[in-house]
């Protein structure tokens, strides 16, 4: 019986062994607590939700006490996107995401000509049809290309003094990612 | 009777039990492989990418953070002092020296779930790059403890876990694997009451 028992264990183990795998391999899939998941309770479709030093409803807040973030969500299954905003902050960032979490480009205001932001979003295909609308755009604007339709956009801003909070807001309250004409 | 729906069972809760609680224990305990440690200082600059490993991804599925990007700096994490002791409320650490290149720092106490602490009104929380008080040669020191000190302060609440969370912005350190050339601060105990 006892033999039969220590059996069952190793079964056992064995089986815990599989499972552990199965859930890291698919946990990405179904926790509906990544990021991408809840910023769709967010109403930030192309449009930046600025987030506070306090939780909000779906559980965002700025962190770190000295950044200001933003986020926003897009689609360039129809559109590309143009991601723009302005400068005045002492240091800005922002990371491309897409709907996987992983990121798909991040630059701050030391790249950016002249230190402000201009970028724009787009399939393979779109990108390749507004460089040939358009060859100079290269000159101006960052293009980024997104292997998924689908993604979202996470902008930071450095409030370093609380002297800087205006500034920040509104650089923050500025930022556009609207559709690209 | 009884024999071999007990065996089943017993393989079966082995299984589930063993399967969950070691996925569970093993994503709450680490944000993945791939961490840099320093010292006390731990990050995982690879925790956004694709190329990520399984564990990294299930972690940030579950956290569910909107991650520094690699572009935009590292944050490190210390929950332990330079000689591995986990950190306590009770003590009184010196954080003293450099950080690595960067534009900017800012440090602050955070719960295990990265939370930012709060230790009271009017009371030091966080330090960044522009207000922390440097000695002549650009090296500064910080007192972490729950009694009012001279100098740096960083005020926690007595009783209270917490770590300590330094974040660079804009750091090389984030995109290059060299990462013997980084200093990081040290994490010394002072004295404990």
């Amino acid at each position: 019986m006892i033999r039969m028992a220590l059996f069952a264990i190793l079964t056992g183990i064995i089986g815990a062994a599989v499972l552990h795998i199965v859930i890291i391999l698919a946990l990405p899939t179904f926790t509906g607590l990544d990021a991408y998941t809840r910023l769709l309770n967010e109403d930030a479709e192309n449009r930046f939700v600025l987030f506070d030093a306090k939780k909000d409803t779906a559980g965002f807040n700025n962190g770190d006490p000295y950044l200001r973030v933003a986020a926003c969500m897009f689609s360039v299954d129809d559109k590309p996107v143009h991601l723009t905003a302005g400068s005045g902050v002492p240091l800005w960032s922002f990371t491309v995401y897409d709907s996987a979490n992983d990121e798909v480009f991040s630059m701050n205001d030391r790249s950016a000509a002249g230190g402000e932001l201009d970028a724009i979003i787009a399939s393979p295909q779109q990108l390749a049809s507004i460089r040939k609308a358009d060859p100079d755009v290269i000159s101006q604007s960052v293009l980024i290309e997104m292997p998924r339709s689908e993604g979202y956009i996470v902008l930071r801003a450095l409030a370093p003094t609380p002297s800087f909070e205006e500034d920040v807001e509104n650089f923050l309250s500025d930022a556009d990612c609207e559709s690209y004409e | 009777m009884f024999r071999l729906p007990f065996l089943v069972a017993l393989a079966l809760v082995t299984a589930f039990g063993l399967g969950i609680g070691s996925t569970v224990k093993m994503l709450d305990a680490s944000a993945g492989f791939g961490a840099i440690k320093l010292g006390p200082w731990v990050a995982f600059p690879e925790a956004q990418m694709p190329d990520a490993d399984p564990y990294a991804k299930s972690h940030r599925a579950r956290a569910g953070k909107l991650l520094l990007g690699s572009a935009e700096g590292l944050t490190f994490h210390a929950g332990v002092d330079q000689d591995g002791k986990p950190l306590s409320s009770y003590c009184t650490y010196e954080m003293r020296g450099q950080t690595p290149l960067a534009r900017f720092w800012t440090l602050y106490t955070a719960n295990a779930a990265d939370e930012v602490l709060d230790p009271g009104p009017e009371l030091p929380s966080a330090f960044n790059a522009w207000n922390v008080l440097r000695r002549s040669d650009g090296t500064f020191s910080v007192v972490i403890s729950s009694s009012p000190q001279p100098g740096n302060w960083l005020a926690v609440k007595r009783g209270r876990p917490y770590r300590l969370v330094l974040s660079l912005l804009d750091t090389p350190t984030a995109g290059s694997n060299g990462v013997l050339e980084i200093d990081m601060p040290t994490l010394r105990k002072v004295s404990c009451s």
